[in-house]
């Protein structure tokens, strides 16, 4: 058991994408646990620790905006390049986009702000001199002085995330008063419906695992791992 | 609660919903059979509707989804899979590809009905076993036939009861096992968080504006930058298979022909459903919805629907007004449009009716205007027209129909291209009509949070851009006292742009030229011309000399409360004349 971080997020835009709609991107109505601890990891992560979400914490209203975007229908072919670093040469690689266009439109979240609570726990491959201690002083100093290995993002590389070091002793950051609505879940607790838990990467076949996600005072608590509550 | 997961419960909430692994389908002609399988009858099912004859809706077991390959539907299909014939003369290549057609169809029957002990089915496989092409003329059938759906029966069933053979109960239980068998591995749903069997592709959801006539999907994978993590079609997004024939079932229900629960907002095609605790409750609902943003006769509703509409339109709440729809009562709104043969969301909105009908409520307050428009409430898409190069329904701007729709759902603002469209359209055709105006107000309103915007004229307003629309209004009207009407091009046709966007080039010049018109008037109707000069030396009153009252430029906020004040000031006109017509007829 380690002590737990609090780190607030924001950003002018985020999208948090629902697998069946990832085509024609819709975005949850919340920050998933996924892209929380995508977050966490960017800012600080060795194979030693595992980050393992507790809570996210709304704080602003949830607004959406649609617009479209032009992109391409293939994916850089792997094999392909492959062959072309033995051959040495670049032949047949090229991409043409206009003869591949694809416009996709997208749903997202603007104007976003959450804290997330988390802690880590140390995997099998921690070596001998690791210990909770000395991560969890490197996660605080890093993300005090705004370090991180690349640039957090909100659910999608071009959304970027503005991060905050939070105190966890004080009293986390609220909402607004006026945002305390049935919106954010404050007096009636509000269902989400089934939300992305995470992606079982280390599985044949790489299954999604699921949750029932509900925001209460604009709190969402997320399962701990080997959970009943996470569907798989 | 998520998209599909609420049409899934629309799904279950539906009282005439076929049920899993049944689908409508437009069967033109009945064949029916001996029970030793040869023909006894063709029957023409198609409903006869003046010169075109439709086929008829029946329910029928689900199609497979077909784009390019070759699969066969269960006891029904079209004549080529069916009979091996189609119209027109075939190259070599397509004759080919009817053969493997026909011969799928009777592959699939004659494996899948080998055992069977049910007459109907023995008739169909007897009757499959004979067929050859040329008894489609020896038995000669119209030429009609070809390309039409057709469906089985036994004539024994059809006489009596109308039985088709794929109403009979062994066909049932043989369909309900081959699709058991046809299911794939079993993955949480993440529609019912359920372990169930994954469908792999979507079935088609039909009748969204614009979208392919074959179908669109929502959920689909169809290119290699859509999967992720080498997953391939459903399982990027694991849904159960009675969870997708669940939401399309559903959708395609709602956004049939004739169906009143959709509305076409721009060319997002709108669907909307109430979920309440009786039946009766979630229609008012909806027919509220409906009635409130299209032009449904009033006078044809229920008489509930439209006190409840009345009312929500003169400010008193729903709870006043009906308690039985402001509590329990929830609704939700799915906006869709169409991308080739895909299906993009664009907006999605899932609350208490009781919040819609609050944010109904101010955005018919937003959009209030003294004089209201000439039919008391247009529909949304009069307004959406008015943003439309040539008022035409598919030239309003795309994005712009669903981002208003969602403000005016959720309460939110307003998109600001709303204003600079409508300022555009003003600009490039010189129209400055209520429906315009309107729009204009509203944003001014929630946007940009002036809510002393006036609803009606207002004398005491000192902002400038509305003074100088008021002052723009009263030269023209000076003009049109002096010219009369028959002129060719007023000030407002020659200036309205220029005024409305850079006033200080445009106004000096429209004051000298009033100086003329006044003379004339003066010649003609001395008091016309004092009331005139009275309104004017008025308006340029409030004009205050230290503040640059005629600026340079003005922004859009300041040219749309031109606009505002130019519509009152020019309507004041039109009324006051009104009056003194009444007054003189007295």
């Amino acid at each position: 058991m380690t002590y737990g971080v609090k780190l607030m997020v924001s950003g002018p835009r985020a999208c948090f994408t629902r697998p069946e709609m990832k085509v024609e991107r819709v975005s949850y109505d919340v920050m998933t646990p996924s892209a929380a601890r995508g977050i966490l990891e960017a800012i600080h992560w060795k194979p030693a620790i595992s980050w393992v979400i507790d809570a996210i914490h709304v704080l602003k209203p949830i607004r959406f905006q649609s617009f479209r975007r032009n992109e391409v229908a293939s994916k850089a072919p792997a094999g392909l390049i492959k062959q072309a670093i033995n051959r040495g040469d670049l032949a047949g690689l090229q991409l043409l986009a206009d003869e591949d266009r694809q416009q996709r439109a997208a749903t997202i979240l603007t104007d976003v702000a959450y804290v997330i609570a988390a802690h880590f726990v140390m995997t099998p491959r921690a070596g001998g001199d690791d210990n909770a201690a000395k991560h969890l002083d490197t996660f605080n100093r890093r993300a005090a002085r705004g370090q991180c290995f690349h640039q957090p993002c909100l659910g999608t590389r071009e959304f970027d995330a503005r991060f905050e070091l939070l105190d966890p002793a004080n009293n986390l950051q609220q909402p607004d008063s006026a945002h305390r609505t049935p919106e954010l879940g404050f007096g009636v607790p509000r269902e989400l419906g089934i939300m992305l838990w995470d992606i079982a990467h280390q599985e044949k076949g790489k299954p999604s695992m699921f949750f029932r996600a509900r925001l209460e005072d604009g709190v969402m608590r997320v399962p701990q791992p080997g959970s009943t509550e996470v569907l798989k | 609660m998520t998209i599909l997961g609420s049409l899934v419960r629309a799904y279950e909430r539906l009282p005439d919903a076929p049920p899993y692994g049944y689908a409508m389908a437009k069967i033109g002609f009945l064949i029916s059979l001996n029970e030793d399988g040869s023909v006894a009858n063709l029957v023409d099912l198609r409903t006869a509707e003046g010169s075109k004859r439709e086929p008829r809706e029946l329910l029928t077991p689900k199609a497979p989804k077909r784009t390019s390959g070759i699969k066969p539907c269960f006891l029904w299909d079209k004549t080529a899979y069916v009979l091996g014939v189609t119209a027109g003369d075939l190259t070599p290549k397509q004759q080919e590809r009817l053969d493997r057609e026909h011969a799928s169809f009777r592959d699939l029957h004659l494996e899948v009905l080998i055992g069977s002990t049910d007459t109907g089915l023995i008739a169909l496989r007897r009757f499959l076993e004979a067929w050859t092409i040329d008894q489609f003329n020896a038995f000669g059938w119209s030429e009609e036939l070809k390309d039409q759906n057709v469906v089985f029966a036994l004539e024994s069933d059809r006489r009596p009861d109308n039985i088709f053979l794929h109403h009979r109960d062994a066909a049932r239980i043989l369909w309900a096992s081959m699709q058991s068998d046809a299911s794939g591995e079993a993955e949480v749903c993440l529609v019912s968080g359920a372990m169930l069997p994954v469908e792999r592709v979507h079935p088609s959801i039909k009748g969204v504006w614009g979208g392919q006539t074959a179908g669109a999907s929502i959920v689909s994978f169809n290119a290699a930058a859509y999967e992720s993590y080498g997953h391939e079609q459903g399982d990027n997004a694991p849904v159960s298979e009675q969870a997708a024939f669940a939401y399309t079932t559903a959708l395609n229900i709602f956004l049939s022909k004739g169906s009143k629960n959709r509305i076409q907002i721009g060319d997002a095609s709108t669907v909307f459903w109430a979920d309440a605790s009786d039946a009766e409750t979630a229609e008012t609902a909806e027919d509220v919805w409906l009635a409130a943003f299209s032009e449904i006769d009033e006078t044809q509703e229920s008489a509930r629907v439209r006190s409840v509409l009345e009312g929500l339109r003169n400010g008193r709440t729903l709870a006043d007004l009906d308690p039985g729809l402001s509590r329990g009562v929830r609704f939700y709104v799915l906006g869709l449009a169409p991308n080739a043969a895909r299906i993009s969301i664009r907006f999605w909105y899932d609350s208490d009716f009781s919040d819609l009908a609050r944010n109904y409520q101010r955005f018919v307050q937003d959009m209030r205007i003294e004089p209201p428009p000439r039919n008391g409430n247009p529909p949304f898409w009069q307004y959406l027209a008015e943003t439309a190069v040539q008022k035409k329904r598919e030239n309003v701007p795309p994005n712009l129909a669903g981002e208003w729709m969602r403000a005016i759902l959720t309460g939110k603002r307003y998109p600001l291209t709303l204003l600079t469209n409508v300022l555009m359209r003003i600009r490039a055709d010189g129209e400055v009509n209520t429906l315009r105006v309107s729009m204009l107000k509203a944003v001014l309103t929630r946007n940009f949070e002036r809510k002393d915007t006036p609803v009606a004229l207002d004398p005491d307003f000192k902002d400038k851009g509305y003074l100088l629309g008021r002052l723009f209004a009263v030269y023209e009207r000076i003009q049109e006292a002096a010219l009369g009407r028959n002129v060719n091009a007023t000030i407002k046709d020659k200036f309205y742009g220029s005024a409305s966007a850079q006033p200080r080039k445009v106004f000096s010049v429209i004051d000298r030229n009033s100086a003329n018109h006044l003379a004339k008037v003066a010649k003609q109707a001395p008091g016309l011309k004092v009331d005139l000069e009275r309104k004017l030396s008025d308006i340029m009153g409030k004009l205050n000399p230290a503040d640059d009252p005629y600026p340079a430029s003005l922004s859009a906020q300041e040219q749309a409360l031109f606009g505002l004040g130019y519509y009152h000031q020019r309507s004041s006109f039109f009324q006051t004349r009104d009056n003194d017509a009444t007054e003189t007829a007295q």
